[in-house]
């Protein structure tokens, strides 16, 4: 694989930042109600040519329903859709330049693996010699060069998965849409996957917009991330914005673990602020930029803060951005260890450590005082 | 302890639908295939041998005869019978298809909320018997009956349409009376149908229509194959019908089994009869079982 090259490339990737770049399919004011519910309520985003889209959302969120709206299996109550510059209003699926992955892979159960992938080619009315060219490269993409005259029901999931992504990849759509691709995959075939997804992704230069509910499995994978809640976006950025920057507490919280301390601006000093929690710890903490302009004294706010940027101790701490309190939990998970502290206020605020050598520097067991501490800028202030 | 209580359990379970099958499917059929073998005789029973006194059995055994056969086979009577009840059956087997797929098709795609109803329409014919549901046709198509005297108020036919006591109204008959049996396995199929798959064959470029004959066709077969069975097999050996819509003029060899039987009394003949229709349907059977067979092994 040309995992080498593709770092580089990835990097320079990134139409969204460019003012000229011409958005590939674009979502204008997109509505779809069903029985009077919003699943998709006003939606407008852009994807670019070659990228790498992932809707990430809980189930309900109508990441599903906007993958299908695009697909033609939904048509949109208001709004538009438009791909590579065409207006997809009221051209149905089977014309469209798409195609998609299914969940349940969706295989013709009555045909081989060569039938199911010549399926979408005959269609077209390739001639047959041709067909089979197409039919041995994409079984080659995928590794199953010998499982051509197998039925569906005598492979394993792993290569059902792979049939689906070659039936769906042997058009050379435009765009390809994956439903959830990797989510009857066991643990360790899902993460071998995502990187071969990617490489094949760039490989093709064929732009995929994936739904899914897996956060890692979307930071891993996609150029950029669109977080889906209620049937609209409510974040889209690459995943380091997502993680790092998260624009609003549900996204801070959707996306991996966050302490969130609420409290109210007590005093400010250039970009400084003095946040008062609710119970009595005076945190001073940096406004990020967003905020700068709106947080004042006397508002109120929260500071979201990621497990891994509080450093846990043993020892009693002072100074500013300290708390303490009793611990609660300790998972031990290998690579890090992560804590549960108990304040005295009773909130729980989680920590993590890195194990980075064999013997933790920290010995800590369950009930013991801990102390832990942040630097004012490991945090995100938030708009309430 | 608990390993043989739990295997004389299996073994009930197991052994009951056999006994079931022994006693009221195997013995009568031994019982009707020994009669095809004995002769008539002015007597009651009116056959013989009897195998009454177990001292006589040898005796007995060495009265046994292919004479009924033989006499099938020369008379064209019983031939005829035959092929015009295969003809019959196919012809209404193929008509009720026709009907009931597009049927079966319309409940399935049909709102979830609706299809316990649309269920209920079909079987609701059970509801009444069998027989006056066949004498309430003679009223609808005999010539003063209510189809003819509609489509002379309309103005389509001047002299009523002469239906009953011919072919035509045996299939009505047939196709009226067998279309749930051909309605209900089809729309099984179709139902359980994963609707995925034609999503998937219009994003893969197929128009509605080519992903009916490509898919939704080939994926009820299955449906298809048991409702044909259903139909014809019981068609075949139809009494019923053709004998209160058919008239004189049509021999199926349900009515030539029940003239045999009851006006000549000559229940060794009927035997043979009865005994050779098992056999003709043995053959759609035993194909219809190993195309499931080699279903199930795919």
């Amino acid at each position: 694989m040309k995992t080498k090259s593709l770092g580089s490339v990835r990097k320079s990737f990134s139409p969204w930042t460019d003012p000229d770049a011409k958005p590939f399919i674009r979502f204008e004011n997109v509505t779809k109600t069903f029985d009077g519910t919003a699943a998709i309520d006003d939606l407008s985003a852009d994807v670019y040519e070659r990228e790498f889209f992932a809707l990430l959302g809980a189930s309900g969120s109508g990441k599903s329903t906007l993958l299908r709206l695009l697909a033609g299996f939904e048509t949109p109550t208001r709004g538009r859709i438009v791909l590579d510059g065409e207006d997809m209003t009221g051209i149905p699926p089977h014309k469209r330049p798409v195609n998609m992955m299914f969940q349940s892979y969706a295989l013709f159960p009555h045909m081989n693996v060569e039938q199911n992938i010549a399926f979408g080619l005959k269609q077209d009315g390739m001639a047959k010699s041709e067909r089979n060219d197409r039919i041995a490269e994409v079984l080659k993409l995928v590794k199953l060069e010998n499982y051509g005259r197998r039925k569906p029901h005598q492979l394993s999931g792993g290569q059902q998965q792979r049939v689906a992504l070659a039936r769906s990849l042997v058009k050379r759509p435009k765009v390809l849409l994956l439903d959830e691709p990797l989510g009857a995959l066991d643990k360790k075939l899902r993460e071998e996957t995502q990187f071969e997804l990617t490489d094949l992704q760039y490989e093709l230069g064929i732009t995929f917009i994936m739904v899914t509910h897996d956060q890692e499995e979307a930071m891993t994978m996609a150029d950029r991330i669109a977080v889906m809640g209620d049937g609209r976006i409510l974040q889209i950025g690459t995943p380091p914005e997502i993680y790092e920057a998260p624009t609003s507490r549900f996204v801070a919280d959707f996306i991996g673990t966050v302490n969130i301390f609420d409290g109210t601006v007590t005093a400010r000093n250039g970009d400084r602020l003095k946040l008062e929690t609710g119970a009595g710890h005076l945190l001073e903490v940096d406004a990020n930029e967003e905020s700068v302009s709106r947080a004042r004294s006397g508002e109120k706010a929260a500071y979201a803060v990621r497990p891994e940027k509080l450093r846990i101790s043993a020892k009693e701490l002072t100074g500013p951005n300290v708390l303490s309190g009793e611990v609660w939990e300790i998972a031990y998970i290998g690579d890090m260890t992560s804590f549960h502290l108990k304040m005295d206020d009773g909130k729980i605020v989680r920590v993590s450590m890195v194990n980075a050598s064999r013997e933790s520097p920290v010995q800590l067991t369950w009930h013991d005082r801990a102390w832990v501490s942040f630097d004012p800028d490991a945090g995100l202030l938030l708009a309430n | 302890m608990a390993k043989p209580r739990k295997g004389l359990f299996r073994s009930i379970t197991i052994g009951l639908p056999y006994v079931w099958l022994a006693c009221l499917f195997l013995v009568p059929f031994l019982i009707v295939l020994k009669l095809s073998f004995s002769q008539i005789a002015t007597a009651m029973p009116p056959y013989t041998p009897t195998f009454g006194d177990p001292a006589t059995w040898w005796a007995s055994i060495k009265q046994l005869t292919i004479d009924n056969y033989l006499w099938i086979a020369n008379d064209s009577l019983y031939f005829n019978s035959y092929v015009t009840s295969v003809r019959i059956a196919l012809i209404s087997t193929v008509l009720t298809f026709l009907i009931g797929y597009p049927l079966a098709y319309g409940m399935a795609q049909a709102p979830q909320r609706w299809k316990p109803f649309l269920l209920m329409l079909v079987i609701l014919p059970f509801w009444t018997s069998f027989l006056i549901r066949v004498y309430a046709w003679i009223g609808i198509l005999k010539p003063e009956g209510l189809l003819n005297q509609f489509l002379i108020s309309l103005g389509l036919i001047d002299q009523p349409l002469i239906i009953t006591n011919t072919e035509t109204a045996i299939f009505i008959g047939i196709v009226y009376s067998y279309l749930p049996f051909m309605v209900l396995p089809i729309f099984a199929n179709l139902d359980r149908m994963d609707k995925r798959l034609l999503e998937a064959a219009a994003d893969l470029g197929s128009t509605p229509l080519k992903s009916f004959w490509t898919i939704t066709f080939p994926l009820s077969f299955r449906g298809v194959l048991a409702g044909c069975f259903l139909v014809f097999i019981p068609a075949v050996g139809e009494f019923v019908i053709p004998d209160l819509l058919g008239g004189s003029g049509t021999l199926m060899i349900g009515k030539t089994l029940w003239m045999e039987f009851f006006n000549n009394r000559d229940w060794p003949v009927s035997s043979a009869v009865a005994i050779i229709l098992l056999l003709i349907l043995v053959v759609p059977i035993v194909i219809f079982q190993r195309v499931q067979d080699r279903e199930a092994a795919r």
